[in-house]
């Protein structure tokens, strides 16, 4: 799986920060002028997000289907009792030649007999613990990405939250200001008619 | 009553100035040093590094090296080449285990730190909104006090013209013209000859045209 890969959306980011709050100078080794500190951070922080889905979205699902999905495990060691048998026999064989032995054949049809049922049992042996292990991992990898989506959830409601709180105190405040607009205009429209009041002969 | 505000007095400090300059500058830092770090960690994470091919090579190692030391009595032993042939299985998954486990941590922490990144992004912007809603509750009621003072200027404006008219019209008779001292073709003051000086209705038009 080939990823995204660079700075995805940083590029055009900087780009557009031209002219608004930030001047990049091209270069580390210059310090950036940073007229509107409010502007920049919100930009930074859209591209930020912006950035984790180009780079680290694809990512994500994959390792979230993999900790569903992998047999990997399995298929490796269903793979490695195949190449077992075969490489097991040649290093007897070899061995054997080396110091010259002769089996007689009631005995290598028996070493072959047995070498068949090792690596049969072996086999089995090696494929069921294969699948728990990766009934292990699995569980294990989603667990942590649990985790890491319990972090990403629990942020989202904290910014939900900071949202709702904001739209609530500026409804609060507006309501506030209403309140007090009113009953300033009352208070000057009395101020006036009892100026009027005063100027009216016999009263 | 004071000048008018000047919005460079409320310009950010120098030390605000330097403040954000190097935080930019050491965010840019970190997003062409160490980002791409990190998405070079994905794409190890995601092949496992090599962790595998090694770790199973010790696997096969660790087994040939305990099972194939040259001896006579092994080579007719009949049982020797299952043996290992189950020995090799068994180390291979312990081998392949331990990859996938170094595998998936490999992942899970690169997915952590990514996500940390979003995460800390994510908390600025609450910061920010929280900045901007004190921003505009600030527009809005410096807006509102401004609306404010203008109608009190006006009604003060208004009530100190209705009290002139009324003392106007209450020794004038009307409402726009006053009382005040006549004035001979000098400009000097009329005095009569019991010593008080003369007085005449004066308009607003004869106000601005006296020379």
């Amino acid at each position: 799986m080939v990823y995204a890969r660079g700075m995805g959306q940083l590029e055009p980011f900087i780009g557009n920060m031209t002219g608004r709050g930030f001047n990049s100078t091209g270069s580390l080794g210059y310090l950036p002028s940073v007229s509107n500190p409010d502007q920049a951070f919100a930009d930074i922080t859209r591209n930020e997000y912006l950035d984790f889905i180009n780079n680290y979205g694809d990512f994500e699902n994959d390792l979230i289907a993999q900790s569903q999905n992998d047999t990997s495990l399995i298929d490796q060691a269903r793979e490695d009792v195949a190449s077992a048998s075969a490489l097991t026999r040649g290093v007897a064989q070899r061995n054997a030649s080396r110091y010259g032995g002769q089996l007689t054949p009631a005995q290598r049809q028996q070493m072959d007999r047995r070498l068949e049922l090792s690596n049969t049992l072996g086999g089995a042996q090696s494929v069921n613990d294969a699948r728990l292990a990766q009934r292990e991992m699995n569980t294990g990898l989603l667990n942590e990405l649990i985790n890491v989506g319990q972090g990403v959830n629990e942020t989202s409601q904290n910014q939900l939250g900071q949202s709702a709180a904001n739209a609530s105190a500026r409804n609060q405040a507006y309501q506030n200001a209403r309140a007090q607009s009113r009953a300033q205009t009352y208070s000057t429209l009395g101020s006036l008619g009892a100026a009027a009041l005063f100027m009216i002969p016999g009263i | 009553m004071g000048s008018k505000p000047k919005k460079k007095d409320y310009q950010p400090t120098a030390a605000d100035r330097a403040s954000a300059s190097v935080a930019m500058a050491q965010y840019r830092y970190f997003k062409e040093k160490y980002d791409p770090l990190l998405q070079q960690m994905r794409d190890k994470a995601a092949t496992g590094d090599g962790a595998k091919k090694t770790l199973r090579g010790r696997g096969n190692a660790d087994t040939m090296q305990a099972l194939t030391a040259p001896s006579y009595q092994r080579a007719q032993n009949i049982s020797t080449a299952g043996d290992m042939a189950q020995a090799y299985q068994g180390q291979l998954g312990v081998a392949n285990r331990s990859a996938k486990d170094i595998e998936n941590m490999m992942k899970t922490n690169v997915l952590k730190s990514a996500r940390k990144q979003a995460a800390t992004a994510q908390t600025g912007m609450a910061q920010a909104a929280r900045l901007s809603t004190s921003d505009a509750l600030a527009r809005a009621k410096n807006n509102q006090d401004v609306a404010q003072a203008k109608l009190n200027a006006a009604a003060q404006i208004g009530t100190a013209g209705l009290a002139k008219g009324y003392d106007n019209y209450q020794s004038t008779g009307s409402v726009f013209s006053s009382e005040g001292i006549a004035r001979d073709a000098n400009g000097n003051p009329i005095k009569l000859k019991d010593g008080t000086f003369k007085t005449e209705n004066q308009t607003l038009g004869s106000l601005f045209g006296r020379g």
